[in-house]
């Protein structure tokens, strides 16, 4: 039997209703991401025995001695320092050369341009490359070095594709009439172009310095000296070591945190559009 | 690689493109692509982690150990499955927690920019800073969960007890769901408001609105976020080494491939591991993601047909 399709809006709740509906389960689900940060911040505030006593509770005696102890019992500032290293120097590494392939690819510029732009695009499929890129990089004795693990970074298909999309949309008619103007090659790509795609940039530029922030697994496979850790493996390490102390632990987290925090707040609206850019026209 | 036609200086400098090219391109396939594809070659050899011991070549007694031998082989095959599951629960719960939270945040609401925010910033923290956080979240004694747990009269070691994988689950919707949030928004924001007010005037009500107009005129948003999920947690298995460590019954292919290859501790990597098998097992995870996502990829392909024809 069909029953009679019913309106079930009632009239002044109309707009009220489905609104309330929606706080309450937008609040609910934000208390699952909420409370995991409070926690965090609430432990580092505590110390040790107030924690093992009640970990949940607010601190009783809220101090920073946790993000002291925390920077100096596992060489905080050295984890910190390489992993501004690994990050700053391969993602300008990386922008500097990806901007120089993506240009030439997007305006046709070199021979085989569609076949160099679809071998970017076939890696997004391919397996990992996690066994034979240690053994090249064992092969190279760049095991355990600096140069070795910052070379692993300067490869980032999607963000290249990203790059060649948006220039796409400058107008080639730019190029013509600059170097009628006697513009050089170089220069109109650094001086011209990079002005024009700097919305393209910065997004590359952030998710790429994101993912090198937040390594763990290439951190752990290749670097096997204390005094070459980045913050992810040094505090795996100091987890392991001291597990149990979870307020200085906390603190860790927390330094580890935020930069990328500060990042996410200015430079928000360039992360998400790198993410759904190409995911709206399909 | 010959230079083609560019506008820039004399021609001398036809060929700077080419060259100012050639850098980035040789990382790519050195780094990237190159041992992408190695992956296939190694995966029938009996290649170690340790310098100068020769590799040779031993057919497919990899793949033959890897899925038919003895106990480990059983193991294996579990673990197969055991990503079919994660695959299954987390594609399924992310796309439709992911259109829930789109659909919520579509509307004109206060504060919705905040919850955009916070849903989404998880993805920017990584694995280190969400296990840890969750580890800390979940803590078995006084723990948050656990009190909350407590008040309902309910027990539970979390990620020390038999439950440990379907927390893990948890935390990995609970740290990519932004991803699936912010690209369905994206779509939403892309359809034409006239095609809302076409549907009021024909006396559509709010579910009708969302089957007729939002869902079909979502098709290229409801394909990524559905391939990348599918691929995505196939391939996820970092979450397991930060929240669980290496426990046998809880791993995924993906951290199979890495604890053959590179050990089953997040320690050094002194001794012979076995990373021709581990290349065999990465083949096999390959193989998996490229069935599943070509299966993936036909099944939207006719959705989009459908509706966009």
């Amino acid at each position: 039997m069909k029953l009679p399709r019913v309106n079930l809006r009632v009239p002044g709740l109309g707009r009220a209703g489905p609104k309330a509906a929606s706080y309450v389960i937008l609040l609910a689900f934000a208390a699952l991401y909420v409370g995991p940060i409070l926690m965090l911040v609430g432990t580092s505030l505590k110390q040790l025995p107030e924690f093992f006593k009640d970990p949940t509770g607010l601190p009783p005696n809220p101090s920073f001695d946790n993000f002291t102890k925390a920077w100096s019992l596992a060489n905080f500032p050295g984890y910190a320092l390489n992993s501004v290293i690994y990050t700053v120097v391969a993602t300008s590494l990386f922008v500097v050369m990806a901007v120089l392939v993506a240009f030439p690819i997007a305006r046709r510029y070199v021979r085989g341009s569609g076949a160099l732009l679809a071998l970017y695009v076939v890696a997004l499929f391919l397996p990992p490359a996690l066994i034979p890129q240690f053994q090249l990089i064992l092969s190279l004795g760049l095991y355990n070095s600096r140069p070795g693990y910052i070379l692993l970074f300067l490869v980032n298909p999607i963000g290249l594709i990203i790059l060649v999309n948006y220039i796409k949309s400058v107008p080639v008619e730019l190029d013509q009439s600059a170097a009628v103007d006697g513009c050089g090659y170089l220069r109109f790509i650094f001086s011209v172009l990079l002005p024009l795609i700097r919305p393209a940039v910065a997004t590359v530029t952030v998710l790429h310095a994101i993912g090198i922030w937040n390594e763990l697994i290439l951190a752990t496979i290749y670097l096997t000296n204390d005094d070459l850790y980045p913050i992810t493996r040094g505090l795996i390490v100091f987890e392991g070591v001291y597990g149990s102390d979870w307020p200085a632990l906390a603190a860790a987290v927390l330094m580890l945190m935020l930069p990328m925090l500060v990042l996410f707040v200015f430079l928000q609206r360039y992360i998400i559009s790198g993410l759904t850019s190409g995911a709206v026209k399909g | 690689m010959i230079a083609g036609r560019h506008p820039f200086g004399s021609s001398a400098g036809r060929s700077l493109p080419a060259l100012l090219l050639v850098p980035g391109v040789f990382c790519y396939l050195l780094i990237g692509v190159g041992p992408s594809l190695a992956t296939a070659f190694y995966a029938f050899t009996d290649a170690t982690g340790i310098r100068g011991i020769p590799i040779r070549w031993i057919g497919f007694d990899n793949f033959d150990e890897f899925l038919f031998q003895g106990r480990a082989s059983r193991d294996n095959l579990a673990a197969l499955r055991r990503t079919l599951t994660f695959c299954l629960v987390v594609t399924t719960v992310q796309f439709g927690l992911g259109l829930l939270l789109a659909v919520l945040l579509n509307q004109r609401l206060a504060g919705r920019t905040i919850f955009r925010t916070l849903f989404f910033l998880p993805v920017i923290l990584g694995v280190v800073v969400q296990g840890l956080m969750w580890k800390l979240f979940l803590l078995p004694r006084g723990g948050p969960m656990a009190t909350l747990f407590g008040w309902i009269g309910q027990e539970s070691e979390f990620l020390g007890g038999p439950q440990a994988f379907m927390w893990v689950i948890v935390v990995q919707v609970w740290a990519n769901v932004g991803i699936t949030m912010v690209i369905f928004l994206a779509g939403m924001q892309a359809i034409p408001e006239e095609l809302y007010h076409a549907a009021q005037v024909d006396g559509a009500g709010r579910w009708q609105q969302f089957r007729n107009v939002t869902w079909p005129q979502l098709t290229p948003a409801v394909n990524t976020n559905f391939l990348l999920n599918v691929i995505g947690s196939l391939q996820a298995w970092q979450l397991f080494l930060v929240l669980i460590g290496y426990r046998p019954g809880t791993q995924v292919l993906g951290y199979l491939v890495y604890a053959e290859g590179f050990g089953r501790t997040s320690g050094a990597v002194t001794t012979a591991f076995r990373q021709g098998y581990a290349a065999a097992a990465s083949i096999v995870l390959f193989l998996l993601v490229l069935v599943l996502g070509m299966t993936a990829h036909v099944a939207v392909g006719r959705r989009e047909r459908r509706y966009l024809a």
